[in-house]
């Protein structure tokens, strides 16, 4: 596997099978969709350069120039390796020889990024939009926050505030006489003319509007895309920190009385809607986020999730399966056409939903994900995910997370492949065209896609499909023929310049399947099974009646009879080749994971574990379907266990990290003597250095990853133990013949072991 | 017509008001209270229907509750304390000097509708042998004809409102280019302190141009939070609170809103005006107190519900029948509105400014019903105007307020008040509802007999205006008066009172133009009436004084005839389009439906004297003025004269005045470049200082408006028309009556 994380480490890219059949049927067969999973902005290596010029471009099919091509330096020629176009080398590439090459055509610039010269650096805007229907604590915490993320900001970043409870505020920062707010009714549904036409951004009104009190940012963009409302409404970090600080200050919870048996009016849908349209207005076009910060379910105006009264709960997984939740798909829809406007606009919404319930992730979903946005799911304000997380959105330095904004994105194949759609934070520009396949997945019949917000992580997962083959192209896709993939990122850097990523791969076709020996040697099964994760999630949420774990056993099933070794009818028989020796823990785990097993957490839960699924790259998310367990004990250093009921003992430390939590867990004697202060005793050093290391670890993973997840630090038999217990392959349960071994732990559950589950596949895999 | 007045008068002949008349006839009992209260346009009531008939002047009464009394003539207040006020059973008549008592003073007959009333064993007194109680000069109730209760829990569906003063600004571009907001801002500033009501008392701000501006003045704000809904369709308040706040707790953060207010708004361009979104607005924020709105407008509402057209200056309107359709309100919303401000207990103060048409006739609705007042600053400018503005603004905020007030005026069996002219709104058949109400509102109202013969001796009436002061108390204010019931139509004249006639009659004229064209108006509410009165006494006594040629009449009416003139030609009802804009006729017409009977008489026939003599003589007692009648004739080219009208001081300059007295009078450079705008009153010189001291001098006789002085030179046409000569009540111009 480790070509693969090679392979990844250069281009950001993983496939699913590195060599692929040359037929839709034998690919049909592989049960396993051709896919890669595509970190566009994967951190660049430091050795290599930016290229401070514009790319050259095939004038056919648009492909940028690439190690790939062939070159005629006599004739001053490229050939295009996508369509075979011959393109000519322009003046200033005249002087290249075999010996002198631009770095775009070295192969290990295969990923390459394009900075060309520009006089224009935009600012990055940042639209904050609080909820005010908090507790007073909430709110302290919330402002606490939002204040140490103003001062990050860079200077010339531009700010605007709007505020919500019942009514929607949007503060004028630039008037200087006094606190100045547009009040938006938060009951109705608002149009976007009317928002516009409220806050003096509308042309016809423009005129009428008191001249501006300061003179224009130092933003010029074309078009005068930075209208008018800029220095009303967005103002530079530096020009309104102060007065942004005093507004905080004076911010106090909505005003409006909540009757008793009742939820606070919070008009979550209307804020989202003038944020954007007071965005679209001023700043379209260019990178700007609009980060909500909600701490309730919105239940008044559009994109209310739940009704007025307490009495009324707030729709679970069984309301949404039966139907019965009677706001959700109005609400679905509203954030459906916010989106649409957002990425028309080029713009980002991220959510931070800090609340002990729901606030409407599941609904909102959609406008997060489509913009490419960031989602922190926390229980509040005070909360360390909530606090860690915020902080990092901010942060410069190597784990800043490098925002990035309003990029587009495309995929440029050779003739045979074709493009089924994109599972992740994208949106489809409905750029149609030959490389599109019938076949949709996600955002699909496109062969580009809108990235409002995109980072280092940020992770596109693409399936392709393979064109029937026909005489004609029989030649093209002779065994060991390459096919390429362009993906192309045109996105505006962190710092306000215009950049162009690309990446240019190759890979095999193989003309004689067989029995599939070629095609297992390509197989990524770490990627297999983080595909498979997004495609099950996917379907779950789009088609009805989706059977999850059944369809994820079948594909197993038919994998297994396809690359397994074995005896027909005799299970016992039964062998898989390295590359898929894994592959059936993780359906195991994959099957019991949040992304499948629904019921176990609330909608909003499991619509911000699916966006992160979606968003991550193959190893992160790898962790989230399986997590990763380390044993500590005073006999030796740390080591990897196998994810099982069977590593716990009462003289470990376990160390589990599930993604969105870190567990650190110790055995019942460790616990004991923690408790009696051994650590604090000099002769016990190395005890306190074995409590020690499983924290310093958790706290190395806590500060890389985004969002930040959640610590749990517990003892053997402690309620908080269940954190760990729920991921454990329950090899051991209370239905085992045998007790648990001596000092270990049994599972109080039916769920069946990884064995029973192994032994179970086999014996499907091998029937004739 | 012209002329249908009998025979040619002498104009010099006829009586005209002395300086000194006083403006009210004595009192004939200290029972009866006084006439600056509450006056009969007859003291002595017919007792038939038939006679009352004959008498085809107006017969009623004014009533002006809170009339400003002379030092040491204050109301007496009285507490009953717990036992009570002591009122009729029946017909609910307070106690007063009319009632007797009987049975040794165990009764009290009440003199309206004679009830025998038992008294209150804690209110119980032995009577004398004379059948008086023996304490009634202990007793202000029983002794005096004006008195005023504080009134118990009973008397209050609510604890009683603090005084409660709310800012509606138009901040509009004609708003900010006339300066009014920066006067605005800096008088309200300046009166903080001297409000009524410290420390209860409530303020709040609204503005609003195209789109409507709150204000939080929440106290522990360090500055306050302006919200602006552009909502226009279906305005909402931005918060629930603090939009109205205490003025002591809060006052510096609304100093700072006053402070920020005018370089807010400093370079606005926004020409709409949203009012009526802004008044509903308004209401939601004061509709839980109630209170004074003051709502300052520059332009025509254009923006939302309310919004109204340009209809002023359509001049071939006039003398059709749609004529009296512009001085109505455009949109019945005003007059909706206006209702629901009535009902809680909002009354509506409206400034109107403008260079062109605001249409006063719509937004002076809201005042008109809210027991409100409409003044008026056309063409504003703040050198010219901004002293007059700030004088008048400031006695609105600072002079005392009644609030939450009611009005009923009680009368005994046989009549009743049928018609009622003045700001109100009735809430039933005869009780006034006045939200706040002050010393600058009388109101009229016309009596009627509804039998054919009274039997009894006397006739009472009763007003009683119930109300909160502004430091909280619930009080009833309470004039009793009395007057014989006559079957002599003789002893009617001798008993008339010019005052409350001709208070009546403007009224009754001054709304009869709401319906009728002004040339109807002229003929039927003011000429015919007169006359008509006149025949019947000339029938009754030409007989006897056969004085042919001679118009004849009463001596208690001698100055009617003169005052008709005057209504006949005051700028509410005089001529057509040309001869007033619309605005400012109807601003006449608010005034004049608002004020007292002095301000009305000083209106309609003004006071003219000979300014340069005055000035130069160095007597600047005005009681030496001698008085001129209004005729052209007595203008001399070579002299000032002062036209003094009540609204403002004009002053005549004479073609050959000599330039020295000029000079002193306005300075070297209005006299030079002939711009009485640039005219100084330094009092550099002596007559500069007694200018100075003569116009000090009348404007404290006349608190309730700020007089404005008007320079005019002879021959300066069109100006002297419309300043002095349409003044000159005697003259007659073409197309108009007058004594010829
Ligand atoms: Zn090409
Ligand atoms: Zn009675």
């Amino acid at each position: 596997m480790a070509h693969f994380a090679q392979q990844e480490a250069q281009d950001g890219v993983r496939f699913t099978f590195d060599k692929w059949p040359n037929s839709k049927i034998e690919a049909s067969k592989c049960v396993v969709p051709m896919a890669a999973v595509y970190t566009p902005l994967c951190r660049f290596p430091a050795e290599k350069q930016v290229l401070p010029y514009p790319p050259l471009r095939c004038r056919t099919c648009s492909a940028l120039l690439c190690p790939y091509v062939q070159i005629d330096y006599m004739g001053k020629l490229w050939v295009c390796p996508f369509c075979f176009q011959r393109n000519h080398f322009p003046q200033h590439y005249h002087h290249m020889n075999e010996n002198n090459l631009p770095p775009e055509l070295f192969q290990m610039y295969s990923t390459v990024e394009y900075a060309p010269p520009s006089d224009r650096a935009l600012p990055p805007v940042f639209l904050f939009v609080l909820d005010t229907c908090l507790i007073e604590e909430e709110l302290t915490f919330l402002k606490m926050a939002l204040k140490q993320a103003i001062e990050l900001l860079p200077e010339h970043a531009l700010v605007g505030l709007i505020t919500f409870g019942t009514q929607v505020h949007v503060h004028e920062l630039g008037c200087a006489e006094m606190s100045k707010a547009y009040v938006f009714r938060g009951s109705k549904e608002i149009s976007k003319e009317t928002i516009l036409d409220n806050l003096g951004l509308s042309p016809s009104r423009r005129a009428f509007q008191p001249k501006s009190q300061q003179p224009g940012v130092a933003v010029n963009v074309r078009d005068g895309a930075f209208a008018i409302g800029v220095n009303r409404f967005l103002l530079p970090q530096a020009d309104c920190e102060y007065t942004l600080g005093a507004l905080l200050d004076d911010l106090q919870r909505d005003a409006w009385p909540v009757q008793p048996g009742h939820r606070a009016l919070r008009c979550t849908g209307t804020a989202l809607a003038v944020a954007a349209g007071l965005l679209g207005a001023c700043v379209s076009g260019t990178g700007a986020r609009i980060m909500a910060f909600l701490g309730g379910p919105c239940t008044e105006g559009p994109g209310t999730i739940v009704g007025k009264e307490l009495s009324d709960p707030i729709r679970s997984h069984k309301d949404l399966d039966k139907d019965a939740a009677p706001h959700y798909h109005k609400a679905v829809k509203f954030y459906q056409g916010l989106s649409k406007q957002l990425v028309e606009q080029g713009h980002v919404l991220d959510l931070f939903a800090c609340a002990l319930d729901q606030v409407g992730v599941a609904e909102i979903k959609v406008a997060v994900e489509r913009t490419g946005g960031l989602v922190v799911l926390a229980e509040s304000f005070g909360n360390s995910v909530f606090k860690e997380s915020f902080k990092r959105v901010f942060e410069a330095g190597e784990n800043a997370l490098g925002l990035a904004f309003n990029g587009t994105f495309e995929v440029i194949c050779s003739k045979d492949v074709k493009i089924q759609g994109i599972i992740g934070p994208c949106a489809s520009l409905e750029k149609k065209g030959p490389s599109c396949s019938e076949t949709v997945i996600g955002q699909g019949n496109t062969s580009a896609w809108k990235m409002c917000g995109l980072d280092n992580s940020t992770s596109l997962t693409i399936f392709f499909d393979i064109a029937t083959s026909e005489q004609s192209n029989a030649a093209a896709q002779a065994a060991g023929r390459p096919f390429f993939l362009q993906f192309l990122t045109q996105y505006q850097h962190p710092d306000g310049k215009m950049r162009i990523r690309a990446t240019t791969v190759y890979r095999q076709w193989v003309e004689n399947v067989g029995n599939g020996e070629e095609l297992v040697s390509g197989f990524d099964q770490e990627t297999a099974a983080v595909v498979l994760a997004r495609l099950a999630s996917h379907k779950m949420e789009t088609e009805e009646e989706f059977d999850a774990t059944r369809w994820l056993d079948r594909s197993l099933i038919r994998l297994s009879s396809r690359f397994g070794h074995y005896i027909k009818d005799d299970p016992t028989s039964f062998r898989f080749d390295p590359e898929f020796a894994i592959f059936p823990q993780f359906l195991f785990n994959l099957r019991r994971s949040q992304f499948v097993q629904v019921f176990n957490n609330s909608p909003d839960e499991t619509a911000y574990f699916r966006m992160l699924l979606n968003r991550e790259n193959v190893t992160n998310s790898v962790v989230m379907i399986q997590p990763s367990l380390i044993t500590y004990s005073m006999q030796g250093p740390p080591e990897p266990a196998l994810l099982d009921v069977a590593a716990i003992a009462v003289d470990r430390i376990l160390l589990l990290d599930a993604y969105f939590s870190v567990v650190v867990f110790h055995g019942m004697n460790v616990a004991q003597w923690r408790n009696a202060g051994y650590h604090n005793q000099p002769e016990y050093q190395s005890f306190a250095q074995l409590l020690q290391a499983p924290l310093d670890d958790a706290q190395a993973i806590i500060s890389e990853r985004f969002p930040a997840p959640r610590l749990v630090v517990c003892d053997q038999h402690g309620s908080q133990a269940r954190f760990l217990l729920a991921k454990l392959n329950p090899s051991a349960t209370y239905n085992s013949a045998q007790g648990p071994p001596p000092g270990g732990d049994i599972l109080f559950t039916d769920d069946v072991s990884l064995q029973v589950f192994v032994e179970h596949l086999q014996r499907l895999a091998v029937q004739s | 017509g012209p002329g249908s007045m009998e025979g040619s008068v002498d104009a010099s002949a006829l009586p005209r008001p002395e300086l000194q008349d006083s403006d009210y006839p004595v009192q004939s009992s200290p029972a009866n209270c006084h006439g600056r209260y509450f006056q009969l346009t007859c003291n002595a009531l017919p007792n038939s229907q038939s006679l009352a008939a004959r008498w085809h002047l107006p017969l009623g009464a004014v009533s002006h509750p809170l009339a400003e009394a002379p030092l040491n003539e204050e109301v007496p207040v009285i507490d009953f304390g717990s036992s009570g006020i002591i009122r009729c059973r029946r017909c609910r008549t307070y106690i007063n000097p009319f009632a007797v008592f009987t049975d040794n003073g165990r009764r009290w007959k009440c003199n309206l509708c004679n009830l025998n009333n038992e008294v209150p064993s804690d209110y119980y007194c032995p009577l004398d042998q004379t059948g008086r109680r023996t304490d009634v000069h202990e007793r202000p109730e029983l002794s005096r004809g004006s008195v005023e209760f504080i009134a118990p829990a009973e008397y209050m569906v609510r604890p009683p409102m603090p005084p409660v003063y709310f800012f509606l600004i138009d901040v509009s571009f004609s708003a900010i280019k006339t300066g009014m907001l920066q006067i605005a801002v800096d008088t309200i500033k300046s009166c903080l302190d001297k409000l009524p009501g410290y420390p209860r008392t409530q303020i709040g701000f609204l503005t609003f141009d195209s789109a409507l501006h709150f204000y939080s003045l929440k106290s522990t704000l360090t500055q306050p939070q302006m919200m602006v809904v552009a909502d226009l369709e279906d305005p909402f308040l931005p918060m629930p609170d603090d939009l109205l706040v205490n003025l002591s707790e809060s006052k510096s953060v609304v100093e700072a809103l006053l402070n920020s207010l005018p370089s807010m708004f400093k370079d606005n361009l926004n020409v709409e005006s949203a009012v009526g979104p802004a008044l509903r607005s308004v209401f939601m924020i004061m509709s839980q107190l109630g209170g004074k709105l003051l709502f300052f407008q520059s332009s025509l509402p254009s923006l939302g519900v309310g919004r109204l057209k340009m209809r002023g200056n359509d001049q071939r309107v006039y003398g059709t029948d749609n004529e009296p359709s512009l001085r109505n309100p455009e949109d019945p919303f005003y007059k909706q509105m206006a209702a629901d401000f009535s009902k809680m207990q909002i009354s509506v103060n409206l400034y109107a400014f403008g260079d062109s048409y605001v249409d006063l006739a719509s937004l002076g609705t809201l005042s008109k019903y809210t027991a409100g007042q409409v003044y008026f600053y056309p063409s504003f400018q703040p050198n010219l105007s901004g002293e007059k503005f700030r004088y008048e603004l400031a006695r609105d905020l600072t002079r005392e307020t009644a609030w939450e007030a009611v009005l009923r005026i009680r009368c005994g069996k046989g009549m009743r008040f049928s018609k009622y002219h003045g700001h109100f709104m009735l809430r039933s058949s005869d009780l006034m509802a006045l939200p706040a109400v002050d010393c600058d509102k009388a109101f009229a109202m016309q009596l009627t007999l509804d039998e054919t013969l009274l039997t009894t001796q006397n006739a009472y009436f009763q007003s009683a205006l119930l109300y909160t002061s502004s430091n909280g108390e619930r009080r009833i204010r309470v004039h009793t008066a009395a007057a014989p019931l006559v079957s002599d139509l003789n002893e009617m004249y001798r008993a008339a009172d010019t005052g409350a006639i001709m208070m009546l009659m403007s009224r009754i004229a001054l709304e009869s133009s709401l319906v009728s064209k002004l040339d109807d108006v002229r003929q039927q509410a003011v000429q015919s009436k007169l006359v008509r009165a006149f025949r019947e006494y000339q029938n009754l006594f030409g007989v006897q004084h056969p004085l042919t040629g001679r118009l004849i009449y009463p001596e208690s009416l001698k100055l009617l005839p003169l005052y008709c003139l005057g209504l006949y030609k005051c700028l509410a009802l005089r001529g057509g389009h040309t001869n007033a804009t619309l605005d400012e006729r109807l601003f006449a017409t608010f005034d004049m439906m608002v004020m007292s009977v002095p301000r009305l008489l000083s209106l309609l026939y003004p006071v003219m004297f000979r300014l340069d003599e005055h000035l130069l003589h160095g007597d600047a007692d005005i009681k030496a003025i001698q008085r001129l009648p209004l005729t052209s004739e007595k203008l001399d080219a070579r002299g000032a004269f002062l036209v003094n009208d009540g609204v403002r001081f004009i002053i005549w300059l004479g073609s050959v005045l000599p330039v020295d007295f000029s000079i002193q009078l306005l300075g070297i450079e209005a006299v030079q470049s002939g711009d009485f705008n640039k005219a100084v009153f330094d009092g550099n010189n002596n007559v500069s200082k007694r200018f100075a001291t003569l116009l000090k001098s009348l404007r404290s006789r006349n608190p309730a408006v700020f007089q404005q002085c008007h320079f005019v030179r002879q021959g300066d046409q069109p100006r002297e028309g419309f300043l002095v000569l349409f003044n000159m009540v005697e003259d007659r111009p073409a197309g108009l009556v007058g004594y010829a």
